[in-house]
């Protein structure tokens, strides 16, 4: 159970009566839920249910055809990605977006561009502060691909990795980027059992020491049921069931929309 | 075989080379390169022809204009930037196109620009070739250095990660509408000044210096020169320039011959003369 220390007025996220349309298709109707501070939240639904397109909304890519998004107090609504991503929102994606002519290395250095690096005239002149401040900002990369497990490819070309750390390589890019609420496209797609199982572990253990809020989709349900506090199942973008884990596992509508197919 | 007025208008061309690269380096296909070229030229006709006094021009007058002509194309650059960089691939270079087109009809249309003849008896801060060899040479090793420290900074490493994928740069929280920006206006800038020093070196200007012609040629400095770091544009401006010149005796086979360079160059060598590989096996030094 999640029991959170509210620091601010009002729940940490929250979507009120969210919908898109996309020309005729409804991929989201009135979806309304609150995400806790530092709660691991699972969202779950079958292939089109709208899931991604609730990323694409919660990160600023599309906007809501209807409904408002609040995050930590703040009204969301046509504010663009960048803006999400400077207020503590960060995403991976579903489909790999890495930067992939550049070094893994350079893909984290990219997205710790906040990070203090000098002023211009320090890189133009290439000062000993300039390059203090690089090495600093290398540092922090390597701790970072440690973390995920990516340090001894840190020189190789990002589209030269193996799928599993691309995925991983994704994390640690968002990670840069130092987020408050961290969104993940079905992290474990592709991975096999035993990677499943270490970044189940290793996303916990982020969560705790990067202080995050993690919201996850996922098609592979018992890792969800393993790693998450509470879980929303979508249902041809309608929000079908919310709760704990065994709440989800009993629920009728839930085993029939989804459960029920894959079992 | 290579004259000093040759390499000057090799280093000219190496100069909108890079001017060309520099949007290119985040991933913005834009032609504007004549255009700013244009304004700079026809700045620096019209400021030294002023009084009609043949005295010629110092030096500093020249650094002068082309301060004048940064401060123009970079304000120039902003306005036109801000709506042309929201369109993507094509559509940004056609609307880039138009930019030149624009600015070459009101150059040819203006009532103090010459119209089509142009403006004759540009003055010249220096009596030989030579000093425009080693004007424009320095400012030529000048901005490769800058580019050098782009590539190895924060606004470089955004500009790589905004021409890999520009959503998913959004997404890391980067402005990436102020570096495209930035990247217009540094390749306005320069090559607003480059239309200065051409201007004085030729000793004439008219509308034509900025036509789409330029546009096509200066792009194939960077497709054959290679666009992933910024000596390809370098090479590509050195090599294209003389090549015409170099093959004037064969007479008019030459243009075929050009033709032939510039149609198998991307066949032959599809990421351009200077690959990242090709720096690597360099000794490892890496611009
Ligand atoms: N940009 C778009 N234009 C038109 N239709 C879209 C667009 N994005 C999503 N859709 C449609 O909206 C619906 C929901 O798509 P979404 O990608 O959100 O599903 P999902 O739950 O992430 O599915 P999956 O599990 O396959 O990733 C789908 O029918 C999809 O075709
Ligand atoms: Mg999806």
């Amino acid at each position: 159970m999640s029991s959170s220390t509210k620091t601010e007025a009002g729940p940490w996220l929250e979507l009120r009566q969210i919908s898109r349309q996309f020309g005729g298709l409804q991929a989201l109707s009135e979806v309304s839920f609150q995400v806790e501070e530092g709660e691991i939240f699972g969202l779950i639904g079958p292939n089109g249910a709208g899931k991604t397109t609730l990323f694409n909304l919660l990160s600023g890519v599309t906007p809501a055809s209807s409904g408002t998004i609040h995050w930590r107090g703040q009204a969301m609504q046509g504010l663009s990605p960048d803006r999400h991503n400077r207020l503590g929102i960060a995403r991976t994606f579903q489909n790999l977006r890495l930067f992939t002519g550049l070094s893994v290395l350079d893909n984290v250095l990219v997205a710790l561009h906040r990070q203090p690096q000098g002023s211009g005239l320090d890189a133009l002149l290439n000062s000993s502060r300039f390059q203090r401040r690089q090495s600093e900002l290398r540092q922090r990369a390597m701790q970072l691909l440690e973390e995920l497990g990516l340090a001894d490819q840190a020189h190789r070309q990002a589209s030269g990795l193996a799928y599993g750390d691309r995925r991983r390589l994704e994390i640690a890019r968002a990670l840069a980027t130092a987020p408050a609420l961290l969104l993940l496209d079905e992290p474990a797609a592709g991975m096999n059992p035993r990677e499943k199982e270490q970044l189940c572990e290793l996303l916990a253990v982020l969560r705790q020491r990067h202080q995050l809020t993690l919201v996850v989709i996922e098609h592979h349900v018992p890792l969800l049921i393993q790693l998450c506090q509470r879980l929303a199942v979508l249902d041809f973008g309608r929000l079908i069931a919310l709760g704990t884990p065994e709440q989800i596992q009993r629920d009728p509508r839930v085993i029939e929309a989804y459960l029920g197919g894959s079992r | 075989m290579i004259d000093n007025g040759l390499l000057v208008q090799m280093i000219l061309g190496a100069l909108l080379g890079l001017s060309v690269y520099l949007p290119m380096a985040a991933g913005q296909l834009s032609l504007a390169t004549p255009a700013f070229y244009a304004v700079g030229g026809t700045l620096a006709a019209l400021l030294s022809t002023q009084d009609n006094a043949q005295a010629g021009i110092t030096l500093g007058a020249m650094v002068g204009e082309m301060f004048l002509a940064a401060g123009l194309t970079a304000g120039l650059a902003l306005l036109v930037g801000l709506p042309v960089l929201r369109l993507r691939g094509i559509y940004l270079a056609i609307a880039t196109i138009a930019l030149v087109e624009i600015v070459r009809v009101a150059i040819l249309n203006l009532p103090f620009t010459g119209g089509a003849a142009g403006i004759f008896g540009i003055p010249q801060p220096f009596q030989q070739p030579l000093g425009y060899v080693l004007f424009s040479g320095g400012l030529l090793a000048a901005c490769g250095w800058l580019c050098q420290r782009l590539e190895a900074s924060r606004l470089g490493r955004s500009m790589a990660a905004i021409r890999d994928d520009e959503l998913a740069s959004r997404c890391m929280g980067i402005h990436t509408t102020r570096v495209k920006l930035t990247a217009f206006v540094a390749s306005a800038v320069l090559a607003g000044i480059t239309g200065v020093i051409a201007a004085h070196y030729l000793n004439t200007w008219n509308a034509r210096q900025g036509s789409f012609d330029v546009a096509i040629t200066t792009l194939a400095f960077v497709i054959l020169g290679g666009s992933r770091s910024w000596l390809g544009p370098v090479i590509g401006g050195l090599l294209l320039t003389a090549l015409p010149e170099l093959l004037r005796p064969v007479g008019d086979l030459r243009l075929v011959l050009f033709g032939l360079v510039i149609l198998l160059g991307p066949v032959l060598f599809p990421q351009g003369l200077i690959t990242p590989a090709l720096l690597e096996r360099l000794g490892r030094w890496k611009p």
